[in-house]
């Protein structure tokens, strides 16, 4: 075993440049804010964006670590703490969520257009019988109960899972008890990820598209945040290696992420394809209505979501060497972490922008009853309308057709936030837990 | 058969005494003619110095060939051949080709590549290859040395040395 610094410590310079990430996501959260148009759409999409990006990849992290566990997996306990780390950002997640979910309840914006209460208003103008009827599930308390609950269940049991294994390092493994435990709640976090985030996705991200629903988008969604934890975790070790630190991460670790990078890249696909053949295939128009916008309005960054997320991990990362190589294996992670971050642009603003169009006086269609069997067909006259509905001819605008500047600089201060937590959580517990019982499979480990 | 071979073979119980074995062996130049084990063990293609497979090249060119038939094929087939509507769609229907493809890239990259790794090792019906001794498809390992290429003598105390079980000589 090579000599290895343990404890990580987290530097003046790195802090610094993490805090001028922030800055800058705040500065654009901020000009973004200034500059909108009178609902603040641009604003409170970009910020739902950025939450359930990166809430969901905390969940992820702690899903798959809990899976492992659970699995009797040994190869990843020499980087777990990054894992228990990641999992820990649900802490600031939820909080997130929590204020889209308040703001939904007050009315600070028009994400979801299930929030209007004109809509429930029965003989009203813009009384919407759909929406009518999805109310008890679409509503801003389950929202924000849901939210509330689920994300303390989470919080609590990745908590415990994380707290066991640094006092496992610190207090002795007490034979194989502690690690019993941790695998106890690792087990019991297991459902509540998988029906609960289920859940959360409808509400958070399929909602916004009210009229609009596919069994498999959990799924999808889910894979998203999965390919994009490995990303994350791939990155963050190669930082920490150069830094010194993980020494004994080796090549063989990185394959197998490299591995899960790669093969769950084709599992999003296959997902995204499912999803859109079967579609395409039946031909309904209320859910073709959900394509049609984004291939009409959206045709560079639909076929760049496949080009980004499944062609280039597909041929970069199919042989054994580029699985290896930190360059190669970096450079895609990084890719698709952006990837992924635009495929949840495009599943988040086509239907906010369709809302704001609505509520900003272009919904004319919501003429009673008698119009919601024909409310697709009419939905999609509105496209090129609502594409434009900006003020501009093209099918190009920044920040809602593609993302802008202030969008990426948005993420860019996300993503800090998320480093900074992630680093500093990491800086207060060994790196590596020497008194898991299967650290020694995981030294060895061989692909 | 007509290449008869004088070999010396010793058998071990455990793939960690057969890896420091190989190790040992190297070091000490003796030319090993080849290691039977029951199962794949880490770490021994290189320290035996084999190269890389290629298998998986001819797997990717496989695939390319059954994507290209099943996409160009059912292109053909639906837009100039046999051109039918089905379900209001355009004869060209690409997602509905798809899974297809993929079947046929799936199909004809498996198929051949399991007759590519037949031919390469001369496997196939009806061959008969000569074992060793049948123990090592069940619990022993063991490292085989070609009496025309090395010293007899140095081989066995190399053996005896590191900690084989049984040491044999055969005529295959």
């Amino acid at each position: 075993m090579k000599e290895e610094k343990l404890n990580y410590e987290f530097e003046g310079g790195t802090k610094m440049w993490l805090a001028i990430g922030m800055v800058i996501g705040v500065v654009c959260l901020g000009w973004t804010f200034m500059t909108d148009d009178a609902i603040h759409t641009r604003f409170w999409s970009n910020f739902l964006h950025n939450s359930v990006f990166f809430t969901g990849i905390s969940l992820m992290a702690g899903f798959f670590m809990c899976v492992s566990i659970t699995a009797w997996a040994g190869w990843y306990v020499v980087f777990k703490r990054v894992w228990e780390a990641i999992s820990m950002f649900l802490i600031i997640g939820i909080p997130l969520m929590l204020i889209v979910g308040v703001g939904i309840m007050l009315h600070m914006h028009h994400l979801y257009h299930w929030g209007d209460p004109a809509m429930l208003e029965v003989g009203g103008d813009n009384y919407d019988k759909l929406i009518d009827g999805k109310s008890g599930f679409l509503n801003s308390k389950f929202y924000i109960g849901a939210t509330v609950i689920l994300g303390i269940i989470w919080v609590f049991l990745l908590n415990k899972v994380r707290s066991i294994s640094i006092a496992e390092d610190k207090e002795g493994a007490d034979g194989f008890n502690k690690h019993y435990s941790i695998r106890k709640y690792a087990a019991a976090f297991l459902p509540f990820a998988g029906f609960g985030s289920a859940a959360l996705v409808w509400l958070w991200i399929m909602s916004i598209d009210p009229h609009w629903y596919s069994t498999m988008f959990a799924w999808y969604t889910g894979a998203s945040w999965f390919v994009s934890m490995i990303a994350v975790t791939i990155l963050v070790l190669q930082h920490l290696k150069g830094k010194g630190y993980y020494q004994n991460v080796s090549n063989e670790h990185f394959h197998d992420l490299g591995k899960f990078l790669f093969a769950f890249s084709i599992f999003w696909t296959y997902l995204w394809f499912s999803q859109y053949m079967l579609i395409w295939y039946a031909n309904v128009g209320e859910e073709t209505i959900y394509f049609k916008q984004r291939i009409d309005n959206y045709p560079i960054l639909f076929y760049a979501n496949l080009a980004i997320n499944f062609v280039a991990p597909f041929f970069i990362l199919m042989r054994n060497d580029t699985k290896r190589k930190m360059g190669s294996l970096g450079f895609t992670a990084g890719l698709i972490l952006f990837g992924h971050w635009l495929d949840f642009f495009l599943m988040i603003k086509p239907g906010v922008l369709h809302t704001a169009h609505e509520v900003t006086g272009g919904g004319g269609h919501h003429g009673g009853e008698s119009h919601a069997g024909g409310h697709a067909v009419a939905e999609s006259g509105h496209d090129v309308a609502h594409a434009a509905g900006h003020g501009a001819d093209s099918v190009f605008e920044l920040g809602f057709t593609i993302p802008g500047l202030l969008e990426l600089g948005t993420f860019i201060g996300f993503l800090c936030l998320f480093m900074y937590f992630i680093l500093a959580l990491l800086s207060k517990a060994p790196l590596t837990s020497n008194n898991d019982p299967y650290i020694d499979e995981s030294l060895h480990h061989h692909t | 058969m007509a290449d008869n071979k004088n070999i010396i073979y010793g058998l071990y119980n455990d793939e960690v005494d057969l890896l420091k074995a190989v190790k040992e062996a190297n070091g000490d130049h003796l030319e090993i003619m080849d290691v039977y084990t029951p199962f794949p063990v880490h770490g021994l293609d290189p320290l035996l110095g084999l190269a890389e497979s290629r298998l998986h090249i001819a797997g990717f060119v496989y695939g390319t060939i059954g994507f290209l038939t099943a996409f160009l094929g059912m292109s053909w087939i639906f837009t100039k051949d046999w051109p039918i509507i089905f379900g209001g769609k355009p004869h060209w229907a690409v997602p509905a080709f798809i899974p297809i493809t993929f079947e046929l890239t799936v199909l004809f990259a498996s198929i051949g590549m399991v007759v590519t790794f037949y031919i390469i090792n001369g496997l196939g019906p009806g061959v008969v290859n000569p074992t060793i001794d049948l123990r090592i498809t069940d619990d022993k390992f063991c490292i085989a040395f070609d009496k025309s290429e090395v010293d007899s003598s140095k081989v066995e105390s190399f053996l005896k040395r590191s900690g084989a079980s049984e040491i044999h000589s055969k005529t295959i």
